[in-house]
């Protein structure tokens, strides 16, 4: 664990594609610029799909865990 | 961000009513491309058309007892995915722009080669 500040966290557990990708474009704009999003997710496919969303978006997945079936991640909002 | 850096998909979706499980992924994919600050359209043609047809989206299921289409329809037109049609598909389904839902755009087949040439991508189903 780090000392990062999390400024929201967005809860897909338990949600299948394509919705947690479209519910962290859409949280990720309401948090502000430089500021940092959790993520959770059990979908298997969310983390191939959060290393094309950075790579297509420029926010930045600065930390990535999982536990128990659960992935976190860490988004940074970029601009 | 310049115009030249959007990066655009242009989808084709050629099934309509007559094969509902053939009718949700377009959606599910444009969605996601659109989450992701992709431009994105589907042109609707071959029997494409009558999922726009007004009425269909909310009684169409993709599987027996599974959601409606219109639910992957409305996720993707929320991000901003473009929906297009052209007259002859429009015919040969025996439909007007008038039996569509709300905000679909008629294109013609120039328009449609000049949105594929300007593309980045153009997937078809």
């Amino acid at each position: 664990m780090t000392d990062i500040e999390i400024a929201a966290t967005l809860d897909c557990r338990g949600l299948t594609c394509p919705l947690p990708v479209i519910k962290l474009s859409r949280a990720i704009r309401t948090i502000e610029t430089g500021a940092v999003l959790e993520m959770l997710a059990t979908d298997p496919g969310s983390v191939p799909d959060l290393e094309a969303f950075q790579k297509q978006t420029g926010h930045t997945v600065i930390e990535q865990s999982q536990a128990e079936g659960v992935f976190r991640f860490l988004v940074k909002r970029m601009k | 961000m310049t115009d030249d850096e959007v990066k655009r998909i242009l989808y084709v979706q050629t099934s309509g009513v007559e094969s509902p499980g053939r009718s949700a992924t377009v959606f599910f994919l444009a969605a996601s491309a659109a989450a992701m600050d992709v431009e994105v359209g589907i042109y609707f043609t071959q029997t494409g058309p009558t999922l726009l047809q007004r009425g269909t989206p909310e009684t169409l299921r993709i599987k027996p007892g599974g959601a409606t289409l219109s639910h992957f329809m409305d996720q993707a037109r929320d991000l901003g995915v473009r929906f297009y049609v052209c007259q002859p598909s429009l015919d040969l389904n025996d439909l007007k722009m008038e039996d569509l839902i709300d905000g679909v755009e008629m294109i013609g087949g120039a328009a449609f080669n000049d949105m594929a040439l300007e593309s980045d991508r153009v997937i078809c189903f």
